[in-house]
């Protein structure tokens, strides 16, 4: 374990120069989930990304709330190191800052809708690659900031617009939030438990998991286009229209079959399998996922469970959903087995099986541990906690993981002095107006 | 790099890809590169070919390696060589070509490349410059590296599923093979970041996607319910509507009259959604702030009274039509067949198509992003299985 001196130093932000993105700057006016879920995949390249906020604006979704606010909103509270929100929500949230804010920067500039906004956002495209942002169609034009207005200050800017219908057609205006758009294009009406209606799905956020990487990509497609051509361009990043790629089998079935995908559960129709109850289900809510891919496989498990278990071929049991016979029995013989040892007698036999880990078991999880997976961080703003890792690693370079997030306005002297060239006359008059800060107001 | 021409029409022309992977995760992040121009090279297993060509669906539900809708979805613009790794004659084929390739991508069971004499070390003595993207269940490193895993049980271990689905009824998965597409989508935005490192320094890349540790950190809750366990030692609930909110807010699919209908009404659109559904008592109770505040319950009741028989008075465009009217964030739980004839998707050239020679003429999801220049195109369908195969071993050994 690291003493708390190296982990503070480990978590002060860093430049690097040795990086994929080493050398690009991103302008950073994404909002909640997909967007920023982006941007933070360009920072563990070397990107330096810059939020652009504003301290008039609750730009990470939560303002002012205090610990009683949050204790009456239950599980809302777990979002704030120790379920306190306080001194600064819009600092300590998990979910708008902590588990995207690793490597990133953050100014206040004043509002983008005033004169002064604008200009002081422009000088900063004048230096910058890449501008992103998540807002409905509408924003970007009317602050004056459209692509021409952009690449009219900087040729060889990018910008990614991510407007989750795209920016033209019938339904460009359509508002909604991930689930609104899953429902657009299909997913929606295909989720839920085996044979049940949409109505019993659980949670699905999919567009919000589909297009942080989709939208990196694109984003970097346009820097490798830069390369050769000298010159940045528009990239217009559907969110809902992006991911129909994620269903295109259903897309083809949809074509020679006429029919549109059922809800199916857990189950799968070449194999058999499901969640099962085991026994610390009932007090713990403790669960395995088992999925049986060939007869081989079906006679190693019919095996295990032993002689009262009704005896099927592989064949009557693909498919079948959670009101089978089959799977009642199994969900019998599961209840009647503690998990610990389960899971491992199961991948002993090559079945594919694992338990549905909640967030506690997953942070002290073995296997996540040996790999390095979760990094110890202090943040003056949230005290010392474990952070995410990365998606993905490289055996040729270590993935940026410096400061944990950045706090409102962290970085204001840097953005402002050191890039955009402020005196410290000029810095604290801006500081004295309000609009480069700390606090939100 | 081979072959870059000045005259460049799409962003990965002059970019060679190397397909070994059998499955969705690693055919669909080489299909990202196809699609924008790269030249992608799927290497099938002599007589049998991709698992996705066999997983279908297919039409009247016939198994055709040619016809798998699966296969044929994550293969455009691909061309198809068949060669036994097995074998020292594949072993050189994949050496030659992985000479004259940028990158490499795999998924293999961890070791098994080394097995066929095709790991890290063999490739990067033939070229330095390569990128090796290594796709696994979970990782290569650490005690479950060698872990069997399906979409279903990767999920279990990686997605947010213990918080997904009813309170008291089995966590469930999501729908389709959505999981296994991000994790594809990962693995090409990291093989893209990695072609820079190499343009940059010279240098080749190793990469290794653990599909665990892709489903982590994704934004579909997980990231955040493990942020929130981290900060406030509490694990994310199963059977709540938007649980990260912790408001009784109307969030969900909802039934309406002949389908169902997407609601997210968030705080801030409360006030307009009472405003719409205009009953007097509902208008009068919600005025009352602090009576909100203290009655959340006997508000949530009496909203879903008025709700409900207004959402079953009317179909799901009619709901979607009024309620977008009115700037809230309500839509239509749409059929993919129906999301083939809508005119939104029409009028903006959503779906391309093209004819396959075994498959015949279809429609495919098109560009997934619009890149001013460079961008996405569909040149060729899936390839028949060894489809290239003479023409690429004669460009390996003219």
């Amino acid at each position: 374990m690291n003493s708390s001196d190296e982990i503070r130093a480990d978590s002060a932000l860093k430049r690097r120069d040795d990086l994929p993105l080493s050398g690009i700057r991103v302008l950073d006016l994404t909002l909640v989930w997909s967007g920023p879920g982006a941007t933070v995949l360009l920072g563990d390249l070397g990107a330096e990304i810059i939020k652009v906020e504003c301290t008039t604006r609750a730009t990470r979704g939560v303002g002012i709330v205090t610990s009683k606010q949050a204790a009456q909103r239950g599980y809302f509270a777990a979002a704030f190191p120790d379920s306190t929100p306080e001194p600064r929500a819009f600092n300590r949230t998990a979910v708008m800052n902590g588990w995207h804010g690793r490597n990133k920067l953050s100014v206040t500039l004043p509002p983008l809708e005033s004169a002064y906004g604008r200009e002081l956002f422009l000088r900063l495209v004048a230096i910058s690659d890449v501008v992103i942002e998540n807002n409905s169609a509408r924003v970007l034009p009317k602050l004056g900031l459209d692509y021409d207005d952009l690449r009219s200050v900087n040729p060889r800017i990018v910008v990614v617009r991510m407007a989750a219908l795209g920016l033209s057609g019938p339904m460009t205006h359509f508002i909604g939030y991930g689930p609104n758009f899953n429902a657009l294009v299909g997913i929606a009406d295909m989720d839920g438990y085996d044979g049940e209606d949409p109505i019993t799905a659980g949670e699905n956020y999919h567009m919000d998991e589909s297009s942080p990487a989709g939208a990196a990509f694109a984003t970097m497609a346009a820097l490798w286009e830069r390369e050769t051509s000298g010159e940045g361009q528009a990239v217009e990043f559907p969110q809902a229209e992006h991911l129909m790629h994620e269903i295109g089998e259903f897309i083809i079935d949809a074509q020679v079959n006429d029919r549109s995908p059922k809800a199916l559960g857990n189950s799968h129709a070449t194999m058999l399998q499901n969640v099962f109850p085991v026994a610390e289900t009932a007090s713990d809510d403790r669960w395995i996922a088992v999925s049986i891919r060939t007869s081989a496989e079906w006679d190693a498990l019919q095996a295990l469970v032993g002689g009262e278990f009704t005896p099927r071929s592989f064949d009557d049991v693909c498919g079948a959903m959670g009101g089978d016979p089959v799977i009642k029995e199994l969900d019998a013989w599961f209840a009647s087995q503690p998990i610990d040892q389960l899971v491992e007698t199961l991948q002993g036999l090559r079945i594919p099986a694992a338990e549905t880990l909640s967030e506690l078991q997953v942070l002290a999880d073995p296997h996540l541990q040996a790999r390095g997976w979760f990094r110890r961080k202090y943040h003056p703003e949230t005290g010392e906690h474990l952070y995410l890792g990365h998606p993905w690693t490289a055996d040729s370079f270590d993935l940026a993981h410096s400061r944990p997030l950045p706090a409102m306005g962290e970085d204001n002297e840097y953005v402002y002095k050191e890039l955009l060239g402020f005196s410290d006359d000029e810095y604290q008059a801006g500081e004295a107006a309000g609009f480069i800060g700390v606090e939100l107001t | 790099m081979t072959g870059e021409s000045s005259s460049q029409k799409q962003v990965f022309n002059g970019l060679r890809v190397l397909d070994l992977s059998r499955w969705i995760p690693g055919e669909f992040a080489a299909k990202m590169f196809a699609d924008f121009g790269a030249d992608v090279i799927k290497v099938e297993k002599p007589g049998e070919g991709s698992l996705t060509r066999h997983a279908g669906p297919f039409p009247g539900d016939q198994p055709d390696p040619e016809r798998s809708a699966l296969f044929l979805n994550l293969n455009t613009n691909k061309r198809s060589i068949e060669v036994d790794l097995s074998t020292d004659e594949g072993r050189s084929q994949i050496l030659a070509l992985a000479a004259s390739s940028d990158v490499v991508i795999e998924s293999f069971r961890p070791g098994v490349m080394e097995g066929f004499g095709l790991g890290w070390d063999d490739l990067k003595k033939v070229n330095p410059k390569l990128v090796f993207t290594r796709i696994s269940n979970f990782g290569q490193t650490g005690p479950n590296a060698h872990w069997e895993a399906t979409a279903l049980t990767i999920q279990a271990a990686g997605g947010p599923m213990r918080a997904t689905g009813a309170a008291g009824r089995r966590p469930h998965q999501k729908p389709g093979n959505l999981p296994l597409y991000v994790i594809g989508r990962t693995a090409a935005e990291a093989t893209l970041g990695a072609l820079f490192q190499v343009r940059r320094r010279g240098v080749g890349v190793q990469i290794d996607v653990s599909s665990q540790e892709v489903l982590l950190f994704s934004g579909d809750r997980r990231a955040a319910y493990l942020q929130n366990a981290s900060y406030s030692g509490v694990n994310a609930p199963r059977g709540l509507r938007a649980p990260h909110r912790g408001l009784l807010l109307p969030t969900g699919p909802y039934a309406c009259k002949g389908g169902f209908v997407m609601l997210y009404i968030a705080a801030h659109f409360m006030p307009r959604m009472i405003e719409l559904l205009g009953n007097a008592e509902l208008i009068e109770f919600y005025a009352d702030s602090d009576y909100v505040d203290s009655h959340p319950q006997e508000l949530w009741e009496l909203f879903h009274a008025v709700l409900n028989p207004w959402l079953e008075s009317h179909t799901k465009e009619e709901i979607m039509a009024i309620a977008q009217k009115a700037n809230l964030s309500i839509t239509a739980i749409t059929s993919v067949q129906d999301m083939l004839k809508e005119p939104h998707y029409r009028d903006r050239g959503v779906f391309s198509s093209i004819e396959h020679a075994k498959a015949g003429s279809l429609e495919y999801p098109g560009r997934p992003f619009i890149l001013t220049r460079g961008g996405w195109a569909l040149t060729s369908p899936a390839p028949l299985r060894g489809e290239h195969t003479t023409s690429i071993l004669s460009e390996v050994n003219p």
